[in-house]
């Protein structure tokens, strides 16, 4: 057996059903690996070894006498630190919150650990979610294991950096405006912004009530099927929460994408935000895949992207404002610079304009679901491969397109998978789009790509 | 396009959301307030009286618990 921290959920319970791996090896693989590595990365900015084994040794124990829960069971995982955890410090990387200890778990933890999970600690993420990478608030940016100099992205930095370097085979983060599928992008690994309402925010630290999406990251689709399985349902205490019937993720996942008809929004790619010739090149490349596998690519006009990015940076800042606002007017110097940039502006938004964007985003929502009526799923790059770990122009929130945010507006689920590495070894990244609640089919696509490609034989060397 | 604020104006909008900011931090706010009114620019459009926002109430979601 290969370093038992880089086996994949769906492969450690394999080998724990069948009595060649334990819940206690796996945790301690893990954990001897965060405890000699991470000090390269800075993954995490908790690590709650004593818990992690406590809970291992239940799971082995209960493992061993009966059924296992679910396949997490016994499954080390962890968290990005914007999600509460009752008795374990939750500081979203601000000094505004270097004393939070919540009181209770929040829903997603509470499911995890339900379902058998073993909690490693919490992730670095960018300041409440939003503003970085930053070196003026409570803890350093994470760093990308396939290159120490470059960005893991944001703002589920670390989370994506922890998956990636083999610390723990699960994690969740949030995405407002592709805070999931960018650092899994420059990570390399699989991550999932599942549709608005289907995973309960309850106990996340908000940045956009109206925009934000709880979802799960792992080295595989597959992987990602199966926290999904275990985070998604209804949960009456997020008002936000939808009550729909959870599929079976896992069963969808049969490898076939014959038929399938894959939307190609054209227009964002050679003008509006067109990428550069290497990850256009990766793109191309895996819709061939995608033809070989039976699928069929067609173009799509989806409305300009500039209306997407308006109307959610309009509504983000609005909101953002007014959860930080107390602290904004009393003690602004306590932010790290780069969020109180991307925030602040927004005590100036009126609510006509904050309205006018929701009137906007109702318009766009409907366009795009239009369009997913006439194809199966959309696809296009991710982003571009990882840029360098160091400080970007605060207004680049403001002035950079984002291939991204749209899916946050319409509230879309979105996968971003592997496609290839770049000459410098850093990772390409594919993302695939479905209606609403169609998380079977996105998942689907993506599991059939990843195993018609080498690109999860790779693994970052630290 | 509207007149772009002064930065006068803009100290002005700040002090009526009671940003009443320290020196050092208010070229940020102007520097981003420009970015933020060239969105706000260009969703202001005529729209219809009906025209409904993205966050109508659901009633549905404040059932309590218990129901």
């Amino acid at each position: 057996m290969s370093e038992p921290a880089f086996l994949t959920i769906a492969e450690a319970s394999r080998l724990f059903a069948k009595r060649e791996l334990s819940p206690v090896e796996l945790t301690e693989a893990c954990l001897r690996r965060i405890e000699t590595l991470d000090s390269q990365l800075d993954s995490f900015v908790a690590v709650t070894a004593e818990r992690a084994r406590a809970e291992a040794k239940a799971a082995e124990a209960a493992i061993m006498t009966s059924r296992p829960l679910s396949r997490l069971h016994g499954i080390p995982y962890c968290l990005k630190d914007i999600f509460d955890t009752a008795g374990i410090r939750t500081t979203a990387m601000s000094k505004l919150l270097a004393d939070n200890v919540p009181t209770r778990d929040s829903h997603c933890l509470e499911k995890l650990a339900a379902a058998g999970g073993v909690l490693l600690g919490k992730n670095a993420t960018w300041e409440f979610a939003h503003g970085g990478p930053s070196w003026d608030v409570l803890f350093p940016p994470a760093r990308n294991p396939w290159d120490r100099t470059c960005s893991p992205a944001g703002s589920s930095s670390g989370s994506a950096a922890a998956v990636a370097a083999g610390f723990a085979p699960a994690t969740l983060g949030s995405d407002t405006g592709g805070s999931i599928r960018s650092p899994a992008a420059a990570c390399g690994i699989a991550g999932l912004k599942p549709t608005y309402g289907l995973v309960s925010r309850r106990g996340v630290l908000p940045n956009c009530f109206s925009q934000d999406h709880a979802g799960p990251l792992a080295w595989t689709t597959e992987d990602v099927a199966i926290l999904l399985q275990i985070i998604a349902g209804h949960d009456p205490e997020d008002p936000g929460s939808v009550d729909v019937a959870i599929p079976d993720y896992a069963s969808a996942l049969t490898g076939n994408v014959k038929g399938l008809v894959i939307g190609v929004p054209v227009p964002w790619l050679e003008k509006e935000a067109p990428p550069s010739a290497p990850t256009m090149a990766a793109f191309e490349a895996a819709l061939d895949v995608f033809r070989g596998l039976g699928a069929s690519v067609r173009p799509v006009a989806l409305p300009p992207i500039e209306q997407f990015d308006d109307a959610k940076k309009i509504i983000a800042i609005s909101e953002l404002f007014t959860i930080h606002a107390a602290d904004l007017r009393k003690r602004p110097e306590l932010f790290g610079a780069s969020l109180r940039y991307r925030i602040i502006a927004g005590g100036l938004v009126r609510a006509e304009d904050y309205i006018q964007a929701m009137r906007l985003r109702t318009e766009l929502a409907r366009s795009l679901q239009a369009v997913l009526a006439t194809v199966d799923l959309l696809m296009l790059p991710t982003a571009e491969p990882a840029g360098k770990l160091e400080t970007v122009p605060h207004s680049s929130l403001f002035t950079r397109p984002s291939l991204t945010a749209a899916f946050n507006v319409g509230g879309n689920p979105a996968l971003s998978v592997c496609s290839g590495f770049d000459t410098r070894g850093l990772p390409f990244s594919l993302q695939i789009v479905g209606r609403l609640f169609d998380e079977p089919t996105v998942l689907r696509a993506g599991d059939a790509y990843e195993k018609a490609t080498p690109w999860r034989d790779r693994r970052p060397v630290l | 396009m509207t007149k772009p604020p002064t930065d006068e104006d803009i100290v002005r909008l700040a002090r009526q959301a009671g940003l009443d900011l320290p020196a050092e931090f208010m070229p940020e706010l102007i520097e981003a307030y420009g970015h933020v009114r060239q969105m706000v620019d260009r969703v202001s459009v005529a729209r219809p009286r009906g025209d409904e926002p993205a966050h109508v109430f659901v009633a549905s979601a404040f059932k309590p618990v218990t129901d």
